[in-house]
């Protein structure tokens, strides 16, 4: 084991170093260097200038969600068809036949979640 | 082109055949609904015994492009596999019903968790070895939430999930470091890239190291052990006992394979971080379980504990070792099916009891149930003449003649101290006040396996030569002369 291997990460090392400082730095000099005089309407939140009404987190249906996964299943089939279909010319009959299996498996998913109800929206 | 890709698929046959009936079982299913769930598992169960049949003629070799290979090694570990799963399933038929969990899903997650173990096992490749944790992981993930009206269940699950997905991150960043730095993901490619003069790379160690946290995770071994107590009492016992018996099996098996056919030439390296892993977990293990009252939560202090001694011996790093490591799993497994079995017995009024205590004047209420309770607890504690105290006296052995006197010593230092917490069961079973009885409507195919179980920890010495020369060619597998 060599150090010259660490020697490379150097760089990388001195970039973390200076980072880091100038970040304190500026962090420092605002608090050592500028005026404070707090008040407790300085110190209170500001948010366009109303007290905040509600939580920002809003309850909403599970269904969405159900949605949105399914939908990414599916959205990702696609992500896997369009290179395949690129170059299914090089690929053969081996190719076309791996997808096919993809494809019936997916299916099956589908059959599943149909049966379940998962696409009934009531 | 189709005959370079698909070469000896046939040594994927029962992997193959699985797959296809969990995807025939999820579609009948869900066409019958949930009231086909006892059905299920016993269709489940078929489906392993005949994989298991499958599994026999199945030719050693590797297959798809070298990604996937079957040897002697892969095959006796599949075949615990297979059985731990068979009595899984069996046992998780009554349990739900009398829990009233009716999920057709369950038996399903559970063939597509075991096809993922199978995949794992026979592993030649970084990305097989990430295929088959995924599918086995994912599956584990949802079986533990299965019971979603219990908030214990959900957390399980969902504490499961968090730290589960971290540790595959962790394996898929070692898996990523190692492509990086020996340019291979093949095990055959890696081996030989490290076998030369510049083996000791500090990327391909560090590669390794994140892939053994991230299995060391996987079996649960300290310090990746917290989710094991959460996640042990809150999943159905059935589930628990799935999670006990199989998946760690697994995954000490990855273990072993990636070390000693991927890394042998950084055996002292891994030697460091495997006897850590191995002491630490011992001494948790032990201490850990001292103070517990739930008998889900004890039974999951006891397996971070035996984690630890199984890997004493892959840390000897010998094929001896390896041999010693088969035969504690084969025989931890025999044991933890009996254990869990019986923890499914304890339920009072129809209600499921958990606690220790609940096993008191066990003697007298059922004697046959406690006898047998009492058999396995002198196996797990390693007391002669029971099955356990052969694996871990293997264990012991391998260390010795590895010239590592002070793990051994340490191995059995804290396997005195495991002894209590094992005992005490025994003690509270036969000496203290009897409470209530249990419900004794008990379904036979729990009994079975409960009998079945005992009879083996107590016949092993009789026939020990079943399990040693299956482990011994298992373990001449990954040794090339």
């Amino acid at each position: 084991m060599s150090d010259s291997f660490l020697i490379e990460y150097l760089p990388i090392l001195i970039f973390f170093v200076i980072a880091g400082g100038a970040a304190i730095a500026a962090v420092a000099m605002s608090y050592m260097v500028g005026q404070q005089n707090p008040d407790p309407e300085k110190n209170s939140q500001y948010e366009c200038g109303f007290e905040a009404f509600a939580e920002s987190r809003s309850k909403f249906d599970v269904k969405f969600y159900l949605v949105a996964i399914l939908f990414i299943i599916f959205d990702l089939e696609i992500a896997f068809l369009f290179p395949w279909a690129i170059v299914l010319g090089d690929i053969g009959m081996f190719g076309f036949w791996s997808m096919v299996l993809f494809l019936g498996i997916l299916t099956v998913g589908f059959v599943y979640e149909w049966k379940k109800g998962a696409l009934d929206w009531e | 082109m189709i005959d370079l890709a698909l070469d000896g698929y046939m040594s994927a046959l029962p992997e193959i055949f699985l797959a296809l009936s969990g995807l025939v079982f999820l579609i009948a299913g869900v066409f019958r609904g949930n009231s086909g769930t006892t059905f299920l598992c016993y269709s489940a169960a078929f489906a392993f015994v005949f994989s298991l049949i499958l599994l026999a003629g199945v030719n050693t070799g590797e297959a798809f492009s070298d990604l996937f290979i079957m040897d002697d090694f892969a095959r006796y570990i599949k075949v615990i596999i297979l059985l731990g799963a068979i009595a899984s399933v069996v046992y998780a038929a009554s349990f739900l019903k009398d829990e009233q969990i009716f999920r057709f899903e369950y038996p399903v997650l559970m063939i597509f968790a075991v096809v993922g173990m199978m995949v794992m096992v026979s592993a030649n490749d970084l990305l097989t070895v990430y295929l088959g944790l995924e599918l086995s992981s994912l599956s584990l993930y949802v079986l533990a939430a299965i019971h979603r009206e219990s908030i214990k269940s959900s957390e399980a699950g969902l504490k499961y999930f968090v730290l589960g997905a971290i540790s595959s991150g962790f394996i898929l960043f070692g898996c990523s470091l190692i492509y990086g730095f020996a340019g291979a993901t093949n095990f055959d490619d890696i081996s030989v890239l490290l076998s030369g003069d510049n083996s000791l790379n500090i990327g391909v160690i560090f590669g390794m190291v994140f892939i053994l946290s991230g299995l060391a995770f996987k079996i649960s071994a300290v310090p990746f052990h917290m989710w094991t107590p959460d996640v042990y009492e809150g999943a159905p016992t059935s589930v628990t006992a799935f999670f006990a018996i199989v998946p760690k099996i697994a995954a000490i098996a990855l273990i072993i394979r990636i070390l000693f056919e991927v890394f042998p030439s950084m055996s002292e390296q891994w030697q460091q971080v495997v006897v850590f892993i191995s002491v630490a977990s011992m001494a948790i293990g032990a201490f850990g379980a001292i103070a517990q009252k739930n008998i889900k939560r004890l039974m999951a202090y006891s397996s971070i504990g035996n984690m630890g001694y199984a890997l004493i011996g892959v840390a000897a790093a010998t094929q001896n070792g390896v041999y010693s490591v088969l035969v504690y799993v084969t025989i931890y497994m025999v044991m933890t099916v009996g254990v869990f079995g019986i923890i499914m017995c304890m339920r009072k009024r129809g209600y499921a009891a958990e606690s220790i205590s609940d096993l008191s004047g066990l003697s007298k209420n059922s004697p046959v149930m406690a006898y047998g309770m009492a058999i396995l607890m002198f196996s797990l504690s390693g007391i002669p003449p029971m099955a356990g105290f052969f694996g871990k006296f293997m264990i012991f052995e391998a260390a010795v003649n590895a010239e590592m006197y002070i793990l051994a010593v340490i191995g059995v230092l804290l396997s005195v101290v495991a002894a209590y917490y094992y005992l005490r069961v025994i003690k509270i079973m036969f000496f203290d006040e009897a409470e209530d009885r249990f419900d004794c409507d008990i379904a036979f195919s729990r009994r079975a396996m409960i009998a079945i179980s005992v009879i083996l920890i107590v016949a092993f010495i009789f026939y020990p030569n079943i399990v040693f020369d299956g482990a011994m060619s298992a373990s001449l597998a990954l040794f090339p002369k």
